[in-house]
């Protein structure tokens, strides 16, 4: 089949592959893995948030029927295991490394598996009980006795941060990281000439990534080869492997780890899990496999949750809306560990969005507190930011009466001043900024939408709208490789230290090889499961998942060509120069002398008359550092009816332009596109992982507690994919999986401001639940934000 | 320890199970059948879910011992002489999964909504209907497009 004729290539929206064992349950999920002989795990955790670990009387437990082994962080330790390789800042190239203000090094803890000395939030791991049955391992973690010496706690993001709040580390303060950047001086006098000042003091809730299969682990120790074998989903296998070595004090080679249908990550579950290395611990010592599921109250718990920042900003304008500086401070609350600054990190550095900044001041710090550990979770910082921007704009035109479309004009960064860097040293490559807009305006019928107001009004409805603009900045783990194999049975090997967490990569990917080798896609091999096939990869995170991969794939394709160009001009009896690789055919020139891409690859390893570089398998390696972040940007225009009685947001119209530079498949990237949105709005509208603020226990503890966007919250929406080439990448791509969810909390919280702005509303925080609605309404306090504000 | 004999996916199949074993765990633990899946432990998400006697059913909120003699149908049992069922075929054709582990029980709780509400289902049952059925991928849309149309292509049936 010629490639023309395949349609399979690159920018087609070809149905997913992945799909068919999906739809007809065949999976294989982690829950879904079993092995002979196998044993049930299961964790003991914290009922305090704050606590010293005294004596732990494990004898009771020991006897329970079907109990094979107690374990607790003393063992952990006399075992040797190591706490987890946590890197809580980016050391991407392209990344502003946040340093503490009075030169003192970031502060890390040790996070073990098991809790050793203290606990330190509610959920944490204290033992693992292993047992022939679930319900045998649960009824040995009951009869363990644990005397606890309960302690103050403190959960709050800006308490955690007070001088004199409860301390989690014996070794150091709460915050784990203070530092300031931009240039205090230059927006100290941007603020003094400005003819206006917006404030804006608000708290990005907490929320968790939920990804709807729970965690899972099946572990196996071989005593005859020493290796230990993990079956777990996360973002990256390659990276699983080598902080599970890290833990158990191990060679990575004696680690393999096995992942194949992950069901979602979206960061939270990007990384190792103590209960994975506690699991592969436990399966040597009891000498069989243990498995543990996750059950879903434990999820709500320990899995890792992410946003939680507290936020205080000022936008310094002009008499005509200019934007002159901004400042002010973002908290970070990382949870009881230093598992992960980058969403904080990731946030400051880009909070001056895509518009025109002359200076900028902001503090960040990063604090320890009572509660579950923090990490990147969709679009890590960004729609934190994005949010703030986006409402101080909105503030200053209600304030100072300039028009929002306008003002957003005026001071977004025209391609003529890209690259253009922003005040925290970000340098933004491309875009065009102020037409994708423009496109979002019209195809969300701004200029419409007062019309539509005037007959929700007349229905008693109040109806708003808003638009927001993003940028996201994707870099995460910077070094990919791929390895590329052309085999004579006429599949092509693509092995790929990515992991498809639901975003299609069989197919996309595949997408890829079709369009080089015009090989159908259904004989491209795409291998991550397996660590000791896959030894170097960054995992799927930080928009790098196709990103990264065609970058490498790209290469190795070409030195693929290159080598088979070689090979054929041997066969054909031509010169290299002479051959043209097209629709998978080797072809000599103006002449019908051709050979196939699959005879080339068996040629080189049948044929003794080729030169020796040339024979051995038709493969290449690409292998490689990529320095460069990548910039996808948009706007989302939003549109809301609100009951004033009831305090109920409907989101009506929902439209979004983003930029992805090349699209691999449309129909994916819409579907990324969906996923996103659903995902802030929820942010916006439904989710928070609270906390007691009294005793730190955790109240959204399940579905019943938390709330998941569901099918009723959302309209259909109308998503349009800009494709302007991004400059420093080889197909020109930028990332696409995190575009939906970057303005949506501030586009979504826009409209319902807007929608009740005659009313009298000036803010809703977030979760703007109709409870929240009806109070901002009929002006009672809110409860929740007196809270934030402390 | 009790024995349960259900008629799963057209045969019959019989277990020994414990007084507490509930019909997901029958599916997956002693049948093999992992196409069903648990996603929570408050029957609130939906992805364990299956026909009971033609009706869906929640699995992980039902004990295995009181469906003896019942017959069930999982997401394994949809596809008759290897073709797909149209629901399963709607949700490939609109891209209506992306992790697919709410998949099964979306599909499940779909058919059973065409049995509820007939062949022409608009947006706002569907909305409304998938109620039960978390998906923290797709944000909704193409399922509920897979949804109508798979209803529409269940009329030819
Ligand atoms: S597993 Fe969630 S409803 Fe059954
Ligand atoms: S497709 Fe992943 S949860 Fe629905």
């Amino acid at each position: 089949m010629s490639h023309a004729a395949s349609g399979e290539g690159i920018g087609q929206p070809i149905r997913r592959r992945e799909d068919m064992r999906l739809i007809t349950g065949k999976g294989q999920f982690s829950d879904d893995m079993n092995l002979p002989g196998q044993t049930y795990a299961v964790f003991l955790r914290a009922p305090h948030a704050h606590a010293r670990i005294g004596a732990i009387d494990t004898a009771a437990a020991l006897k329970m029927p079907g109990v094979l082994a107690v374990l607790t962080g003393k063992d952990l330790l006399a075992d040797g295991l190591k706490p987890i390789p946590h890197t809580p800042l980016l050391a991407h190239p392209a990344e502003i490394i946040p340093e503490n203000t009075d030169g003192t090094p970031v502060f890390t803890a040790p996070h073990y598996p098991l809790a050793t000395d203290k606990v330190r939030f509610v959920g944490e791991a204290v033992a693992i009980v292993v047992a022939t049955s679930i319900a045998a391992a649960k009824d040995g973690a009951e009869a363990i006795a644990i005397d606890y010496e309960p302690l103050p706690a403190v959960t709050d993001t800006v308490a955690a941060a007070a001088p004199d709040a409860p301390q989690l580390w014996d070794q150091h303060s709460n915050v784990a990281l203070d530092a300031r950047l931009g240039d205090a001086a230059a927006t100290a006098a941007a603020f003094k000439r400005a003819a206006h000042v917006v404030k804006f003091k608000t708290w990005v809730q907490r929320i968790t990534g939920v990804p709807m299969e729970p965690r899972a682990a099946l572990s196996e120790y071989d005593p005859q080869t020493k290796r230990y074998m993990l079956h777990a989903g996360s973002g990256g296998a390659v990276r699983l492997k080598n902080d599970l070595a890290t833990v158990l004090g191990v060679p990575s080679d004696d680690v393999r780890v096995l992942m194949y249908d992950v069901g979602g990550n979206f960061g939270t579950r990007g990384m190792i899990y103590p209960e994975f290395a506690a699991v592969a611990w436990a399966a040597r010592r009891v000498g069989k496999p243990v498995k543990w599921l996750c059950e879903r109250h434990e999820a709500f718990l320990c899995d890792y949750q992410g946003r939680d920042l507290a936020v205080e900003a000022e936008l310094a304008l002009d008499r005509d809306g200019t934007f002159l500086a901004m400042r002010g401070s973002n908290i970070g609350n990382a949870g009881a560990h230093t598992t992960n600054f980058s969403p904080l990190q990731k946030g400051v550095e880009i909070a001056s969005s895509i518009y025109r900044m002359p200076a900028a001041d902001f503090r960040a710090r990063a604090v320890l507190s009572n509660t579950a550990p923090t990490r990147p979770y969709r679009s890590a910082g960004r729609p934190e930011v994005m949010y703030v921007m986006e409402r101080l704009i909105d503030l200053a035109c209600r304030d100072f009466g300039f028009d929002r479309v306008e003002i957003r004009r005026r001071n977004l960064i025209a391609p003529s001043e890209l690259p253009y860097t922003n005040p925290f040293g970000m340098t933004y490559d491309s875009g065009h900024y102020r037409e994708v807009m423009d496109r979002a305006l019209k195809e969300g019928d701004w200029d419409g939408f007062p019309a539509r107001r005037a007959e929700a009004r007349a229905r008693g409805k109040y109806r708003g709208i808003a638009v927001a603009n993003y940028v996201d900045t994707a870099t995460g783990q910077p070094r990919e490789r791929t390895d590329i194999t052309i085999r004579r049975d006429g599949v092509i090997d693509v092995v790929i230290g990515t992991v498809s967490n639901g975003q299609g990569h069989e197919t996309t990917f595949a997408q890829c090889i079709n369009e080089w080798f015009a090989v159908p896609v259904d004989k491209v091999n795409i291998i991550t499961h397996d660590t000791d096939i896959v030894k170097v990869g960054g995992g799927t995170h930080s928009g790098r998942g196709m990103r990264l991969a065609s970058y490498v794939m790209k290469i190795a394709s070409d030195e693929i060509v290159e080598k088979g160009k070689r090979i054929a001009a041997h066969l054909l009896q031509a010169k290299p120069a002479e051959i043209d690789f097209t629709d998978g055919h080797f072809r000599v020139t103006g002449s019908n002398r051709s050979v196939g891409l699959f005879e080339v690859a068996a040629a080189a390893l049948d044929q003794s008359d080729l030169p020796g570089e040339l024979r051995g398998p038709l493969t290449a390696t690409c292998d490689k550092v990529v320095k460069e972040a990548a910039f996808p940007y948009g706007a989302h225009v939003c549109e809301v009816e609100i009951d004033p009685v009831m305090g109920n947001v409907e989101i009506v119209k929902y439209t979004t332009v983003d930029d992805v530079g090349r699209a691999v498949n449309p129909m994916i990237i819409h579907g990324q596109t969906h996923g996103g949105i659903a995902q802030g709005v929820g942010q916006a509208l439904l989710e928070h992982c609270a906390y007691n603020a009294a005793d730190g226990q955790l109240m959204s503890g399940s579905f019943m507690d938390y709330a998941m966007p569901r099918a009723d919250d959302f309209p259909f929406f109308d998503t349009f994919i800009s494709e302007v080439p991004m400059p420093s990448h080889p197909l020109g791509i930028r990332p696409a999986g995190e575009g939906g969810t970057c303005p949506a909390l501030a586009v979504t919280v826009n409209a319902i401001v807007d929608a009740l702005a005659d009313l009298g509303v000036r803010h809703v925080e977030m979760p703007a639940t109709p409870e929240r609605i009806w109070r901002a309404i009929n002006g009672k306090k809110d409860v929740s934000i007196a809270k934030a504000e402390g | 320890m009790p024995v349960v004999t259900m008629t799963v996916n057209g045969e019959a199949r019989s277990a020994e199970v414990e007084g507490r074993t509930l019909l997901v765990e029958f599916l997956r633990n002693h049948l093999g059948l992992t196409g069903t899946h648990v996603g929570c432990d408050t029957t609130q998400c939906g992805c364990c879910t299956v026909h009971v006697n033609g009706v869906a059913i929640k699995s992980c909120t039902a004990l295995a011992v009181a469906l003896d003699g019942a017959a069930v149908t999982t997401i394994e049992g949809l596809a008759q002489n290897g073709k797909l069922h149209p629901m399963q075929e709607a949700f490939r054709e609109h891209h209506a999964l992306q992790c697919g582990f709410c998949t099964p029980g979306m599909i499940m709780s779909a058919i059973d909504m065409v049995r509820r509400n007939g062949h022409a289902l608009d947006e706002r049952t569907v909305r409304k209907q998938l109620e039960g059925n978390i998906c923290r991928c797709t944000g909704y849309h193409n399922i509920v497009t897979a949804v109508q149309a798979g209803a529409a292509a269940m009329k030819g049936q």
